[in-house]
């Protein structure tokens, strides 16, 4: 086959690919085996501008967010709102603008990226990207939400 | 940093859906010696482009496509967003579109490198949503590359 045929169908294909893969994984969350006690005083969260220290009964969710993050308020409308009508469920945001040192120290690498705590404050799940809602839900009952 | 005034997304990805058009139209025409020819002029656009919303976005002929035919006929935009990401990934096209523009002074086969590059991240942001670009803003302002 002619190369100059063959290569633009690839480089389509190729590109193609990356999208559908990236459909397919962003927002879809991993399992983390940490001993990490996350302190959310420390962390500097807030919940609508106030300062957050309480975990929840049951989880509690961390948002790490910047300036300029084109998705993160609608990521936080859609949990807040959930945390809102859950029980033993809280939430939480962390500007991370001017907090690189905070980005470093858990490898967060895009926002908004979410944190589920167990309700010992441990990080037992993570999200990079705006959070599949239905996994989101599962690996929340398993802490006992509902 | 003052007030920043914030873009409805789909501006960057309808701009992003015609730079990938050109830059495969590029890649294609570059990838044989004779047809370099109008290759290189697409290029060369891309070039003028780039350096266009890297210096002076405000008033850049997508901006001006997307007010004038397609914005009238979108509903209103969910969300705005902050316009930093998407301006440094324009730096980042702006970055392959140079090699590309210096590749016929050095080795004619950096311009469909770069434009092979250049239609990867307009094809991904405009069909997919996804921005390469933007996904790296953080990532390198936390290695310290860019402030």
């Amino acid at each position: 086959m002619d190369f100059s045929l063959l290569a633009p169908v690839a480089l389509v294909a190729l590109s193609s690919a990356v999208g559908i893969a990236y459909k397919l994984l962003a927002g879809r969350g991993h399992k983390v085996n940490s001993k990490d006690v996350i302190d959310l005083a420390k962390l500097g969260a807030t919940n609508h501008a106030l300062p957050m220290t309480q975990l929840g009964q049951k989880a509690t969710l961390v948002q790490f967010t910047t300036e300029y993050c084109g998705q993160c308020p609608g990521v936080r409308r859609t949990l807040s709102q959930l945390a809102y009508r859950t029980g033993g469920l809280e939430f939480c945001e962390v500007d991370i603008t001017n907090r690189l040192d905070v980005a470093a120290r858990f490898s967060i690498s895009q926002t908004p990226t979410v944190f589920v705590l167990n309700s010992d404050g441990r990080l037992v799940f993570r999200v990079g990207g705006v959070p599949k809602m239905k996994q989101l839900g599962e690996e929340l009952e398993k802490l006992g939400v509902k | 940093m003052s007030e920043l005034k914030h873009i409805d997304p789909r501006g960057p990805r309808f701009g992003a859906a015609i730079t990938s058009v050109i830059s495969l139209a590029s890649f294609i025409l570059s990838t044989s010696l004779w047809s370099l020819l109008f290759g290189y002029p697409l290029m060369v656009l891309l070039f003028i482009l780039f350096a266009w919303s890297v210096f002076s976005p405000n008033n850049h002929p997508y901006q001006w496509l997307f007010k004038k035919f397609v914005r009238p006929r979108l509903s209103d935009p969910v969300e705005l967003e902050d316009p930093r990401p998407p301006q440094f990934a324009q730096k980042v096209g702006f970055m392959f579109a140079i090699i590309g523009t210096l590749g016929f002074f050095v080795i004619t086969w950096l311009i469909p490198i770069a434009a092979a590059f250049i239609f990867l991240a307009s094809f991904l942001n405009a069909f997919f949503g996804y921005c390469l670009g933007c996904q790296m803003y953080l990532g390198l302002k936390r290695l310290g590359v860019i402030r």
